[in-house]
């Protein structure tokens, strides 16, 4: 194993039981071209941890075109509260205008979201990632219900590296549930998206979101037409009684 | 430079699909004769080349690409079409590449 992998990986075992806001401190002693990544949701505590370490610390938001009003209201208002200088990163123009030239602006509801959704997010963020050493992200274990794998929280970014380079990633939340990111929220009067009060636990973009009901998965709030959401949050026969 | 392919051989003894679409756009890119070996990751056999290695470079997913250069680390490449471009100095789509970024990382879906 090379000397860098080892690396990652011994750190990565030492700091999974370690809380977001140690795995941030170890992030942000590391490097300082480092950048946090923010959806616009509940992500944001993220935001909060981390300016108590570095105020002025790089955050970046993926603007796809197709967010909801209140997402971009608030993360304006994060940009005011924190007084950050958030990167609002938008899809090239001429491949948008090309998609739905071809497809119109709906085709994710037949063909399925990721021809959208790599033009509108992925190819700006491998842009974004092509200027730093390090990013963080507001991933965590429990937002995909089929997932039974660890999420490291600290990972070499082999996709979005440089070429010949390095790219470390640091998911500081990956071991937090839902409930503890809104415990956080509440206690310390974080801001967050409107969104949330309306049955939104997920939120991306506007046609591919919807609110969830009681005791539902919040990926059944996003893109719930395909049947990759269907094959992770429906009911098995076996649980099912008859 | 020296090329390593992983392909995988699924739990049921049936090959990955991916696996072979790789494969095949390789051959009918003209690419094969560029990878100089091509090991098996068996989902029946742990103790096989591929997942040995796989479990080495401590990678999940396959087919994988492993470039090795003098005096540096082993380079390794999940995304076909990002192999492609970096390594075999060809052109690829860029949108295709962030397509195929996508279904293998759904985990950027909540970025």
């Amino acid at each position: 194993m090379s000397a860098v992998l080892l690396n990652t990986v011994d750190i990565d075992a030492k700091l999974q039981n370690e809380p977001p806001q140690e795995i941030l401190r170890h992030a942000l002693e590391q490097f300082d071209n480092i950048a946090l990544s923010f959806s616009g949701a509940e992500d944001v505590v993220l935001i909060d941890m981390a300016t108590q370490i570095r105020p002025d610390i790089e955050v970046f938001c993926l603007d796809t075109g197709r967010l909801h009003a209140e997402t971009y209201q608030f993360i304006e208002r994060v940009r005011e509260h924190y007084g950050l200088n958030i990167d609002l990163l938008s899809p090239d123009g001429n491949a948008v205008r090309k998609l739905v030239k071809a497809k119109g602006l709906y085709s994710f509801y037949k063909d399925n979201h990721q021809e959208c959704c790599s033009i509108r997010k992925i190819t700006p963020l491998k842009s974004k990632l092509l200027e730093v050493d390090a990013w963080v992200t507001g991933q965590r274990k429990d937002q995909s219900p089929g997932t039974r794998a660890a999420i490291p929280v600290i990972q070499d970014d082999r996709l979005f590296a440089r070429p010949g380079e390095t790219l470390t990633k640091f998911n500081p939340l990956a071991n937090w549930t839902s409930r503890q990111v809104w415990d956080y929220i509440r206690a310390y009067d974080v801001p967050y998206n409107a969104l949330h009060d309306q049955g939104y636990l997920s939120i991306g973009c506007e046609p591919c979101t919807r609110p969830v009901g009681p005791n539902q998965h919040e990926r059944e709030g996003r893109w719930w037409w395909e049947e990759a959401t269907k094959k992770e949050c429906g009911l098995h026969g076996s649980n099912v009684r008859k | 430079m020296k090329i390593t392919l992983v392909k995988k051989i699924l739990a049921d003894g049936s090959p990955c699909k991916k696996c072979g679409d790789v494969l095949q756009k390789l051959e009918d890119g003209g690419h094969m004769s560029r990878i100089d070996e091509v090991l098996v990751a068996d989902e029946r056999d742990p103790e096989s080349a591929g997942l040995q290695l796989a479990k080495t470079l401590n990678v999940h997913r396959a087919p994988f690409f492993v470039v090795d250069r003098e005096g540096a680390e082993p380079e390794v490449h999940t995304v076909f079409l990002k192999f492609v471009k970096e390594v075999l100095e060809q052109e690829a789509d860029e949108g295709a590449e962030a397509m195929e970024i996508l279904a293998d990382n759904p985990d950027l879906d909540f970025i």
